[in-house]
């Protein structure tokens, strides 16, 4: 039997409602850090609301647990799997990528890490070619720069790679006439993208 | 006629070049998000609302409400071409359109969707331009009591007419208002739940974060899990002139239409209700009221007729509430909202008279994009039908990365993107136990402006709560509150009528 087939609805449901009962209590402590008493003479204190809004939270999480005992939700009667062995592959692999994505993007800057990212994905799920998935992989991070960075003028993080990126800072802000600016674009964007857009027609 | 010279007005704002060019850009996204299994027009506002931070007010919300009204039209396209809701909005447009397209009418199917649209959305842009104006004004006199009932009344529908599990609505709702106080405390400025001493979480959570996490990452987890990473069109030709067939078969669907775009608007307007209810509910009663009920099912045009005008109208009729009251009639319009309060804006009715451009220009952009989007939709069919093509496996990366940019642009914070994918995977798990999500990003949108109008309550009050239930001295919140406690305790009273009832008919 394996591990998806172990993990019924039920057991899900169980765990997830004991879990989230197990979080608002922190969050109450949590709250406590700061006073939590309210009365006409003093103002509401800082800890009130977020006091009160979790032990709102408990009381939920225990009535969902007594339905669960009673049987009363549907989720206390299925023991179908919570999810099937070929979705939680999916699931799974989608997770760890992003958290490894967002952990090389710290260190590596999110444009060299985006490379990575979908060469993986691409190449773990899709049944595209090489030649294919290493033309999408190169342009998304490019369009993206070009759109953030150029466009929107919000810098991404970049990491380590940053040193890279000086010179292209330098020809986007330095004093480039518009038609050297233009045949960069054209260079940049316009071919990528209509490679990728020929790609996708021609290349499987 | 006041109101028309400010209609006018709002049309050439829309007509500005700068801002059609958004709002045609818009109803294009729109339409292509809609038309993706998997991606509703709440994924696209939540995921597109970081890039609308460098343009005005005016244009970002042509923008978005464009988006948001292209991905009612655009949902019908694969509810129909694959069998598979574009967006939940569009799940009733299934029932009778995939028969159709089954049967070889596709064109017929679509046609009528996109012209139930059109027909919709035109009558409730109606509706809202003539209720707005009056309602802002009665609204205008509300301080911040009414304005804490009002919110109260939002929250307390979704107990009340959501239609979920009680205690995990309420769950919802509750931990939405949690992750609000987050940060700086306004009035004490103390900070206030920063957990592990981590200084991200001193300037709170922004909504976007759990909007991002649970509309983008949550909903394409829950997607890949549904299709597997494939989703298979059936071939469907598709032949021009059956579109001047479809237009003889709509007359027959008048009866639909008016279901469809009276009854989705006011159900627009309720908190809780948005697009998805509206459009089941007129299919309901459509085949219900319908001469040939018999035949619903299996493929008859006033049946997609029917949702389709009911979810563009309930579109139009849920931001009635967000720009007159500062309450969101739908999870979109909880975004909106949201990106409201990061534009600079003060969502209410003051909106009215101190931004009057944005206001008008927003509803002059609904008569535009409706007219565009009819037009795109039809001609653009062909393209639509590639794009639907496009595995799901390249779609996928794609969003992520629109979805990590997305979460990292507003604050400039990896923190944020942490806590993004956070909430993407926890919001993915609870929504598989059936725990509601829209209720979280509503409340978390709501919860600083329901904090905020509490504790002015209550300092005006000297600190009693009996300022939201006394009829004599604040008729208008204690009546919403009435209202709102009906609409709490209404889920305990479900069993019970029900129990009556069946005794009633075994006796």
């Amino acid at each position: 039997m394996s591990i998806t087939n172990k993990i019924t609805v039920k057991r899900a449901e169980i765990a997830v409602a004991v879990i989230l009962a197990l979080c608002s209590i922190a969050l109450m402590i949590k709250s406590a850090e700061n006073r939590i008493t309210w009365n006409a003479e003093e103002n509401m204190g800082a800890g009130f609301l977020p006091f009160y809004l979790s032990l709102g939270m408990l009381i939920c999480t225990i009535l969902t647990i007594i339905k669960f005992v009673l049987k009363r939700s549907p989720q206390s009667k299925d023991d179908t799997p919570f999810i099937d062995a070929v979705a939680f592959k999916f699931i799974a692999v989608t997770i760890i990528s992003l958290v490894v994505l967002v952990l090389a993007i710290g260190y590596l800057g999110i444009y060299f890490s985006l490379i990575f990212f979908l060469a993986f994905y691409l190449r773990y799920f899709s049944e595209k070619s090489v030649a294919f998935i290493t033309i999408f992989a190169i342009t998304t991070p490019i369009l993206t720069f070009l759109f953030f960075e150029w466009m929107l003028k919000i810098p991404l993080p970049q990491g380590i790679s940053e040193p890279l990126f000086y010179p292209v800072y330098d020809f986007m802000y330095g004093g480039f006439s518009f038609a050297v600016k233009m045949i960069f674009i054209i260079l940049t964007v316009v071919l990528p993208t209509a490679l990728v857009f020929l790609t996708t027609r021609f290349i499987k | 006629m006041e109101t028309i010279g400010f209609l006018l007005d709002g049309i050439f704002t829309s007509l500005q070049w700068f801002n059609l060019a958004l709002l045609i850009f818009g109803c294009l996204i729109g339409l292509f998000v809609g038309a993706m299994p998997g991606l509703g027009s709440v994924n696209g506002v939540a995921i597109l609302i970081p890039i609308t931070f460098i343009i005005p007010p005016t244009a970002a919300i042509i923008f978005l409400a464009a988006v948001y009204y292209g991905a009612m039209y655009g949902g019908a396209i694969s509810s129909v071409m694959l069998g598979i809701p574009g967006a939940s909005t569009a799940v009733a447009t299934v029932f009778d359109g995939r028969p159709l397209a089954v049967k070889g009418e596709a064109m017929t199917a679509l046609t009528a969707a996109a012209v139930g649209s059109f027909v919709g959305g035109t009558v409730s842009v109606i509706l809202f331009t003539l209720f707005a104006p009056p309602l802002a004004e009665v609204a205008l006199r509300f301080n911040a009591p009414e304005t804490f009932a009002l919110m109260v009344m939002a929250f307390a529908t979704f107990v009340g007419l959501g239609g979920d599990d009680v205690p995990k609505t309420i769950f919802s709702i509750l931990i939405g208002l949690a992750l609000s106080t987050i940060g700086l405390d306004l009035i004490t400025g103390k900070p206030r739940l920063i957990f592990f001493n981590i200084p991200g979480f001193l300037h709170g959570i922004n909504f976007l974060v759990l909007a991002i996490g649970i509309y983008g990452i949550g909903e394409m987890l829950w997607t890949l899990e549904e299709t597997k990473g494939k989703v298979q069109m059936s071939k469907l030709s598709v032949n021009m002139k059956e579109v001047g067939r479809a237009f003889g078969a709509l007359k027959k669907t008048i009866m639909a239409m008016n279901i469809g775009s009276f009854l989705g608007f006011f159900v627009g307007i309720l908190p809780a209700a948005g697009a998805t209810p509206a459009s089941l509910m007129s299919y309901g009663i459509t085949k219900q009221l319908s001469k040939n009920s018999k035949e619903f099912g299996s493929g008859v045009p006033a049946g997609v007729v029917a949702p389709e005008c009911a979810n563009n109208s309930a579109s139009t009729g849920s931001m009635l509430p967000m720009l007159t009251l500062g309450i969101p009639g739908s999870p979109t319009t909880a975004i909106l909202l949201g990106g409201m309060i990061l534009w600079g804006l003060t969502p209410g009715p003051l909106l009215f008279t101190q931004e009057p451009e944005f206001v008008w220009g927003l509803i002059g952009s609904l008569y535009i994009a409706n007219f565009f989007t009819l037009v795109l939709n039809i001609a653009l069919i062909p393209a639509f039908l590639m794009v639907l093509r496009i595995p799901f496996a390249i779609l996928a990366p794609v969003i992520f990365v629109l979805c990590v940019t997305g979460g990292y642009a507003p604050t400039q914070s990896l923190h944020d993107v942490w806590l993004m994918l956070l909430f993407g995977f926890a919001g993915y798990i609870l929504r598989k136990l059936d725990y509601p999500v829209a209720p979280a990003v509503l409340s978390i949108v709501l919860g600083p402006l329901a904090e905020k109008a509490l504790r002015q309550s209550l300092i005006l009050s000297d600190g009693s709560m009996g300022i939201f239930f006394d009829i004599s001295e604040k008729p208008i919140a204690a009546v919403i509150m009435y209202i709102a406690i009906v609409l709490l305790i209404m889920p305990a009273f479900g069993p019970l009528y029900r129990r009556f009832f069946k005794k009633k008919q075994t006796a």
